[in-house]
């Protein structure tokens, strides 16, 4: 399992995680991010791509 | 960031070579974005927008604070300004933008700021006072948000453009009107089609002089009118250099003869690549999931060259194509945008109301190429797979 850390000060709701790891992050009806905070390993590649297309740099793995 | 992430990806793609990243800035590197927003308005440090690295899978060099001055492809060999050589067997250019500076008869240099680093944003926030005098030439994206920035902070802000609408070059006339609207509501005064002629002043600025005669009175004077590509160094190995590095298909590097060549590949903005469905000539994009885009391509690319079949799903020669997506914030407007909607020749609106939340669309000859909107996320977003570029 992997932990996720979205850091909700950082966060603008842009809303690009969506696209790389659909499983793990949506927009809610108002436009706001969810996420799940854990995850199985398959889901590793999808999350760090998330992190990286984050425009605010506000998701983490953490190990 | 380029640099960075193409490391990252190969890494992450299985490449077991040496990793040597050289960087002309001293820092490590860093999200430039905030720069132009909290990061001005927020005594933040370094840390606030350093992207982590983990040094251990990393297991790459880093050589900050080193400018390459020259390239010596044949002998596949950098040269930095210390006089060191470095060698490699493959080279990835990355070393993107800087901005655009004016001359001007009375060239004066205090008083004057651009916005592209940490330490240009270091410099203007001493600077950014309540009740400061600012004049800023450019209304695009950089342009704007400072504009807004600044005067969030209390500064009396002038922005001075060329064009008659902000923004309307790369949005439409519509949508910029209503971003000019917006600015104008907050206080910010516009000079369209207009250009600073002089700078006014005898040590440090004064105020600027408009081509219209007009003057304004300013103690900070801002350039945001574009960037220039930092490919100087690659001169003298008869690549094609006319607008940053033309590349092919696989974001290899072009001779001005039309050969690619193997050892040489672009990440980032300064690559000038070719659109995948549009007779169009090859463009380079500014925009900010560019360098992470082309960073990840490359690194797999160069992962599979040194072990061919290694990477999983690589398809060798696949025509990178990349989805430009680009966001803006100014005061309470958060736009996002993806595609090129400047290559629109039908604009649409397609859900919203100006005054309030919009999307726009974008066509080109009917092919849906761009989409920017206002607020409503999840309707432009919805377009985002409609894009054909």
């Amino acid at each position: 399992m992997i932990k996720i850390h979205v850091d909700m000060e950082k966060c603008q709701h842009y809303g690009q995680c969506v696209f790389e790891a659909p499983e793990i992050f949506k927009l809610n009806d108002q436009d706001k991010l969810e996420y799940l905070a854990t995850a199985d390993d398959s889901e590793r590649a999808n999350i760090q791509a998330a992190a990286d297309v984050c425009p605010m740099q506000a998701i983490t793995i953490v190990e | 960031m380029g640099g960075l992430r193409t490391a990252e990806s190969l890494r992450r793609s299985g490449f077991d070579g040496e990793i040597t990243l050289i960087g002309a800035e001293s820092h490590p590197p860093y999200n430039r974005p905030p720069l132009s927003k909290e990061l001005l308005s927020n005594d933040k440090d370094l840390s606030a927008v350093a992207f982590p690295i983990k040094e251990g899978e990393l297991r790459a060099q880093l050589l900050l604070g080193e400018v390459a001055t020259s390239l010596t492809l044949s002998n596949r060999e950098v040269t930095l300004a210390s006089g060191e050589s470095i060698p490699f067997d493959y080279l990835v250019a990355a070393t993107g933008l800087r901005s655009r500076q004016m001359t001007f008869p009375n060239d004066l240099r205090s008083g004057r700021f651009s916005l592209r680093t940490f330490d240009d944003a270091k410099r203007l926030r001493k600077v950014a006072t309540p009740g400061t005098p600012v004049v800023i030439l450019g209304a695009g994206f950089i342009g704007l948000e400072l504009a807004a920035t600044l005067r969030r902070l209390g500064c009396s802000v002038d922005v001075v453009a060329i064009e008659s609408t902000p923004l309307a070059p790369i949005l439409g006339e519509e949508f910029g009107a209503e971003v000019q609207r917006r600015h104008e509501a907050e206080g910010v005064r516009f000079h369209l089609q207009q250009t600073v002629q002089d700078l006014i002043g005898d040590e440090r600025i004064e105020g600027v002089r408009l081509n219209s005669g007009e003057t304004i009175e300013c103690s900070v004077f801002i350039e945001a009118v574009g960037s220039i590509p930092n490919t100087e160094w690659l001169a003298g190995n008869e690549l094609d250099l006319s607008n940053g590095v033309l590349t092919d298909q696989s974001l290899r590097g072009m001779c001005e003869d039309g050969t690619s060549v193997d050892d040489l590949f672009v990440v980032g903005d300064i690559a000038r690549f070719p659109y995948a469905q549009h007779p169009l000539p090859a463009r380079r994009i500014e925009h900010w999931n560019i360098p992470i885009e082309s960073a990840k391509r490359v690194g797999r690319e160069i992962s599979h060259h040194s072990a061919p079949g290694s990477v999983a799903d690589f398809v060798m020669g696949e025509h990178f194509n990349p989805l430009p997506s680009f966001w803006s914030d100014q005061f309470a407007m958060s736009i996002l945008s993806y595609g090129e909607p400047k290559l629109a020749d039908e604009v649409t609106l397609l859900e919203g109301d100006l005054a309030n939340e919009f999307v726009f669309g974008y066509r080109r000859n009917g092919d849906l190429v761009g989409v920017a909107g206002v607020g409503m996320r999840r309707e432009v977003n919805k377009f985002r797979g409609e894009i054909r570029l």
